[in-house]
């Protein structure tokens, strides 16, 4: 379904992202792993379009880089990471704008029964239709890291990728939110890939890895056969020595 | 209270204050005898003989076009502040922060200092030479901008605007201080007015104001978008360089047209949205009607203060707005967060 070829990517002339290359087939969950500055959120942002870029994007087959915004916008959706909000917008308004690139617009734009169902279902998938007439300048990070989530499922696309998207959620909510996108998945012509700041929740969400090292891939493939050495190597520190002894604490 | 509701009792107190506008005065004229004056001027209904001598002539050449500039400016400039704090993402954004009044004033001033003001032509070049730098101005800082601006337009477009204001306020001001005998005019000029009160300029700014409005509410939905900053809004399938562009132009166009008649008018662009907002949510295809019609109301109530508070000298508008506006911009703000939180 989305096929990235040979990426490559930066600021200023620099690259970040240094020949990536990566396919995704509809159902998988891809998490990007990599400690920080090894060019994950870089990777996504090039991916969505968002930044100038050399190598291909596929999506079924279809250059990315030659559809229409509002096109583009119909198959990829892009949950960033958590931005401050400084209009009163509600809940519902709020996710209604994830419709935007499947509407007319013009002057006697209306929102359609298709919309409305759209977001209904959106709002019911991360438990926050009861919440939907309030405003989103008074909600907490983690409800609003919800909405958000909520747009991008609205937004009906096939991709939907994820920056760090539990960032600033309680535990709960990291598993609520993994469980819902697996949910979103799970149905036909769907595959997401997020990046990760908790291994641990990574792999629980994800069943492919893709691990990051100065921009380079040091390891692609099923996350149950990431093995212990590469992992110390890349993060500089015996992650699954650590998980152990985290894990000794609770037995 | 609904939406509706809402926008017919806005709508409602609109054609109040226009009336009001009209009637009050050096003179006081009553609401009938306007009503007969304008029911004689559009459908050719005799006059009833009882009207006052002067009435007709006051009401059509004088009040009316005066209190219609007023609206329309009202109008324009509040629902260019709506969209450009939401293009910049910025509660704090206003159009005169594109260069628009600098450069206008800056127009303005070397028309007024070359002596063409004063001239057979000068109410036609005045205007549009002003609205030609105005322009040219916001031209300047979006070009600026695009050039150094790499992922960041709305701050770098603020901060561009900004140096440009000054710069262009400062060549101003020194053209004001080398012709004293012109600083005078340059000055008022710059306080803004409505005193000129002609239908020529009405005619102008009522298209102008009528096509900008419809295209802002055509852009309701990408505005919406826009409010979540510029890389959510790409990723939600807005054509963001083109858009935008669109619509700072839009705003350069209309703010440039109605400061090129009336001068200088702060404040309206800034508060009238934000009660819009108050009363109507944050959606723009229900807060940019509101705000024009609050800011046209505003500007029209504010023009009556600046004649007959202090006969027969009058105030100028820009204070006008900021001393009646600040108090007022205050109790609706804060009314609003007490509630709230009760």
């Amino acid at each position: 379904m989305l096929e990235v070829k040979d990426l490559c990517c930066g600021y200023g002339g620099r690259d970040v992202v240094r020949g990536v290359s990566f396919g995704l087939a509809q159902g998988e969950k891809l998490c990007v792993l990599g400690p920080n500055g090894s060019g994950k959120t870089t990777l996504l942002r090039a991916v969505a379009g968002l930044l100038p870029r050399r190598g291909q994007v596929l999506l079924d087959g279809t250059d990315a880089a030659a559809l229409p915004r509002r096109e583009l916008a119909r198959r990829v959706a892009l949950m960033s990471q958590l931005s401050p909000v400084y209009f009163s917008y509600t809940v519902y308004e709020t996710v209604m704008l994830g419709r935007y690139p499947h509407r007319k617009g013009g002057l006697l734009d209306r929102d359609s029964e298709a919309d409305r169902a759209a977001v209904r279902e959106s709002l019911e998938r991360v438990g926050l239709w009861a919440h939907r007439d309030r405003p989103v300048t008074e909600l907490s990070g983690g409800q609003l890291q919800r909405v958000f989530l909520a747009r991008a499922f609205a937004q009906d696309p096939a991709v939907i990728l994820l920056d760090e998207p539990t960032n600033h959620l309680d535990l709960k909510y990291q598993l609520e939110l993994t469980e819902s996108l697996r949910a979103w998945t799970a149905r036909p012509g769907r595959c997401a890939v997020g990046v990760f700041h908790d291994i641990s929740l990574a792999l629980a969400f994800a069943d492919r890895v893709l691990l990051l090292q100065d921009g380079l891939v040091r390891y692609l493939g099923p996350a149950d056969a990431l093995d212990r050495q590469t992992l110390t190597q890349v993060y500089d520190v015996d992650v699954a020595g650590y998980m152990r002894a985290t894990l000794k604490r609770w037995e | 209270m609904k939406t509706g509701t809402k926008m017919t009792l806005l709508a409602l107190a609109a054609l109040l204050a226009l009336l009001a506008g009209t009637a009050l005065g050096s003179v006081s004229i009553p609401p009938g005898d306007i009503l007969a004056i304008l029911c004689a001027r559009l459908f050719g209904a005799p006059l009833p003989p009882d009207i006052g001598p002067g009435y007709p002539a006051m009401v059509l050449d004088m009040r009316l076009p005066r209190v219609a500039l007023a609206f329309l400016t009202g109008a324009a400039l509040a629902a260019s502040g709506t969209v450009m704090q939401s293009v910049l993402q910025n509660p704090l954004a206003s159009p005169f922060g594109l260069g628009v009044s600098a450069g206008a004033g800056l127009g303005a001033a070397i028309v007024i200092v070359t002596g063409l003001a004063a001239g057979a032509m000068g109410n036609v070049i005045l205007p549009a030479v002003s609205l030609v730098f105005g322009l040219g101005t916001t031209a300047l800082v979006l070009w600026i901008s695009g050039r150094i601006g790499r992922g960041n337009g709305g701050v770098t477009i603020v901060l561009i605007g900004m140096v440009a204001s000054l710069f262009f306020n400062a060549v101003m001001d020194l053209l004001a201080t080398l012709s004293p005998s012109y600083a005078q005019r340059i000055n008022l000029w710059q306080l803004g007015s409505f005193s000129m009160r002609e239908w020529s300029a009405v005619w102008v700014l009522l298209p102008v104001t009528a096509a900008g409005l419809i295209f802002f509410c055509c852009q309701a939905r990408a505005l919406d978008v826009m409010t979540f900053g510029q890389e959510q809004a790409l990723a939600m399938g807005v054509d963001l360089p083109r858009v935008r562009a669109w619509l700072i132009g839009a705003v350069a166009l209309l703010t440039g047209t109605s400061v090129a008649f009336v001068g200088i008018i702060g404040f309206i662009d800034l508060i009238a949205p934000h009660v819009a907002r108050r009363f109507f949510g944050a959606a723009h295809r229900r807060v940019l009607p509101a705000s024009a019609l609050i800011g046209g109301t505003f500007m029209v109530l504010c023009d009556l203060a600046a004649r007959t508070l202090t006969p027969p000298r009058e105030i100028p508008i820009g204070s006008i707005t900021a001393l009646l506006g600040a108090p007022f911009f205050l109790y609706v703000y804060f009314a609003g967060r007490r509630r709230e939180r009760l």
